[in-house]
């Protein structure tokens, strides 16, 4: 397993404090354009995620892997479709979980 | 006014009249002990009619008035209700119901034990070898001396008699009323007129000829059993008098196929013959210590001409608030609206068949809602009638006619076999409901006596346990099986025996499925059905190694879970294996089956094998790990 470069697993809130970090969440995306993809975090916030190459057609949930670049932003390096059915609410509990009482057991 | 008593009402009485409702006074109260298989005591008056004594059962209903001191020895009652029966050649006055008129009084006349004289009856009852029961009324016991005092009381006002009683009514349709045939002539006693009919509260086991006149309320399938007389079938049907009185019939096997087709809810029928047992207060809620079952010289006959007298149902609503506090298993009845529906859910049995499952919520007047647990056949018929008025925003009325408290969690109320359904009825209560639900009830919040769900959609009555939990908790060696589910990886499957020739014959509805051995070439022997077939069916029998992060165990999968496990018929995978003996294919498919996650339903209970305790886990359901829940089940355990 690579532990070089981890990503946090982050929800729409947790963003901002990785900024200049490497990230990895999960959005519904609500919209797209050249160059970037608009969509609702699982805690309902809005992030956008810029990059090359995002793929294409989108399926509703898209998996982003990438470097924070503000409390809303993120610069894809990795985008994966997760497909439309996806259980925001238990991704949500991961991400918090994830930075608090078991960030122990998350590189 | 002075009281006096009603002229020969006892002689009256013998020979058939029941609506003289006579005034006689008590002259003794006896309580007879608990009848044998009954703990139910009974009360026996001796009443005179000033010349005549004769003593009379007290219907159990009125027990209470007996013990609260309503009646006492010297009272003077009026019989209401009231029946002679003949019981081995004795008549036998069973009291339905009576008033005081006087509660004290001095005894009147001289009265004389009835057919004392009658020697002829004292002959055959002494002579025969039968020692009757205690319980059972003895007529001839010595002639009874009271103290005589011909003075009547005085100032007792006969006008209270319009107050005491406050409605009667006949308790038996005179029309069927044929008189005896029969009169004390010699030894032998026997009544050929057709039985009378009488209310269904005064049925006892102590009547050989009787008739009753009832409205069929609810009616049962026809239901199967095999045990160890054999296979049987069996179905019972719910009866209703005028008199409100309610009791079940039950027959068996031929009676089945002379009454079923015969009997049909809301029609009157006349019925006679039949023996009375004691109900079985676990499955039969009707408020009768009895229940009857029909034998092969029963009747039962439509009566055509029925004027409606007969109510179609009875019913006793309990307010939701009162189930709150109601014990589990009780039975009974409750009328509310509907205010939402569940979709009917597929739920396995602990036999193992699949049933259906809806849920819906009810509230009424009280301020109070209940879950409603509709099973199988209700989900469907009913549920889905339900959920579509509800889902176009319309709250139907819904009467629960003998529902089944549950304290699972909170307080519910199930199905039974013999509960019905009534979607808005035309009963005064269903109006009632109705203005109140459309006039403020709709919008006011009631508060539901039944819990919600357990979070992550796991079902509520599923017990989660690990592998290593099932040895450390001993489970299974309680007296019932332990039901449980586990999340597991199958890490290896037993291939050198996978499944049995299965006997492929039909009894009833159901294949038999017992084990069948080879007899001669290419023929298969069942021992239970006696009969030979041509083929076999192959059933798995199939024993898997199951691993979660705790530990490993075996456990049995037979014919519907086993085809789950390995993805195909038993069948094709002993042609594969035995017949065309592709055993490299047949390895593959087995390879392929190992190291699935499953959700298992297990049930374990420890048999014993000769000398040897073995703790038997057989999986009754697989499914597959349904993640979302599965996530949700799992961080639920890490906030709690």
């Amino acid at each position: 397993m690579d532990t070089s470069s981890p990503s946090a697993f982050v929800n729409g809130a947790l963003l901002r404090r990785f900024i200049g970090q490497k990230v990895r969440t999960v959005i519904q995306v609500t919209g797209s354009e050249i160059g970037s993809v608009v969509g609702k975090s699982t805690d309902d916030l809005q992030i956008v995620v810029r990059g090359s190459s995002p793929p294409s057609p989108l399926t509703t949930y898209l998996e982003v892997i990438g470097i924070a670049e503000s409390d809303n932003a993120i610069r894809a390096e990795t985008w994966t479709n997760f497909g439309n059915t996806f259980d925001t609410q238990n991704y949500n509990e991961l991400c918090k979980l994830a930075n608090g009482e078991f960030k122990h057991l998350f590189i | 006014m002075p009281v006096s008593l009603t002229p020969n009402a006892i002689t009256a009485i013998h020979d058939g009249d029941v609506n003289l409702k006579p005034l006689l006074q008590v002259l003794e109260i006896k309580m007879i002990g608990r009848s044998q298989e009954r703990s139910q005591e009974r009360y026996r008056f001796l009443i005179s009619d000033g010349v005549s004594a004769q003593h009379a059962m007290v219907a159990v209903q009125l027990n209470d008035r007996v013990k609260s001191g309503q009646f006492e020895k010297g009272s003077i009652v009026q019989l209401i209700d009231y029946i002679c029966s003949d019981v081995k050649g004795r008549k036998l006055i069973v009291v339905l119901n009576m008033e005081t008129i006087v509660q004290q009084s001095e005894t009147i006349g001289n009265p004389t034990i009835f057919g004392e004289t009658d020697t002829e009856a004292q002959k055959t009852f002494s002579g025969t070898g039968n020692i009757p029961p205690p319980n059972r009324v003895v007529f001839n016991e010595p002639m009874v001396q009271h103290s005589v005092n011909r003075a009547p009381p005085r100032g007792v006002n006969i006008q209270n008699q319009a107050n005491n009683t406050p409605s009667f009514r006949p308790s038996v349709q005179p029309s069927y009323q044929p008189p005896a045939s029969y009169r004390n002539h010699g030894p032998i006693m026997k009544n050929e007129a057709p039985a009378r009919v009488i209310p269904i509260a005064a049925l006892n086991p102590y009547q050989g000829r009787w008739a009753i006149k009832a409205r069929v309320t609810a009616k049962g399938d026809i239901r199967r059993y095999n045990n160890a007389k054999g296979d049987g079938k069996v179905f019972s049907f719910d009866l209703l008098d005028y008199d409100g009185g309610e009791i079940r019939v039950t027959c068996f096997n031929a009676l089945v196929d002379r009454f079923y087709d015969v009997t049909e809810v809301g029609k009157v029928y006349l019925i006679s013959k039949g023996s009375l047992k004691p109900a079985q207060k676990n499955f039969n809620h009707l408020k009768n210590e009895w229940e009857i079952f029909l034998e092969s010289t029963s009747t039962v006959e439509l009566c055509p001409d029925e004027d409606g007298s007969i109510p179609k149902q009875q019913f006793s609503f309990r307010p939701i608030s009162d189930i709150e506090n109601a014990e589990n298993n009780t039975i009974l009845d409750v009328i509310g609206v509907v205010t939402s529906v569940n979709p009917s859910v597929p739920i396995l049995r602990k036999n193992g068949m699949e049933t259906h499952r809806r849920i819906l919520n009810l509230k009424d007047e009280s301020g109070k809602a209940v879950e409603v647990t509709l099973w199988g056949e209700f989900c469907n018929r009913d549920g889905r009638q339900l959920e579509e008025m509800v889902d176009s925003a319309f709250h139907p009325v819904l009467a629960i006619k003998a529902g089944k408290v549950s304290d699972f969690s909170g307080k519910s109320v199930g199905t039974i076999s013999s509960t019905q359904l009534f979607i808005n009825p035309d009963f005064p209560e269903a109006h009632k409901l109705r203005t109140w639900f459309d006039y403020g009830g709709k919008d006011t919040a009631s508060f539901s006596i039944s819990r919600d769900t357990m979070p992550g959609g796991v079902s509520r009555n599923e017990i989660r346990k690990n592998v290593s939990q099932i040895k450390e908790e001993g489970l299974g060696r309680s007296d019932k099986p332990d039901w449980i589910t586990v999340k597991a990886t199958i890490s290896f499957i037993k291939t050198d025996s996978f499944c049995y020739t299965a006997c492929p014959l039909m009894i009833g509805d159901k294949q038999c499925n017992k084990k069948v051995t080879r007899s001669g070439t290419n023929r298969w022997l069942c021992d239970r059905c006696n009969q030979e077939s041509d083929e076999c069916d192959y059933r798995y029998l199939l024993q898997v190694q199951i691993q979660d992060h705790t530990g490993l165990t075996w456990i049995t999968a037979f014919q519907e879970t086993g085809e789950e496990i390995m993805g195909c018929p038993a069948k094709k995978l002993y042609a594969m294996k035995y017949e065309l003996e592709k055993e490299e294919e047949f390895a593959e498919i087995v390879r392929d089956r190992l190291f699935h996650q499953y959700m298992l339903k297990l049930k374990i209970k420890e048999e014993s094998y000769g000398d040897e305790q073995r703790v038997k886990m057989t999986v009754v359901k697989v499914d597959k790990v349904n993640y979302t829940s599965e996530s949700k089940y799992m961080l639920d355990l890490l906030v709690r």
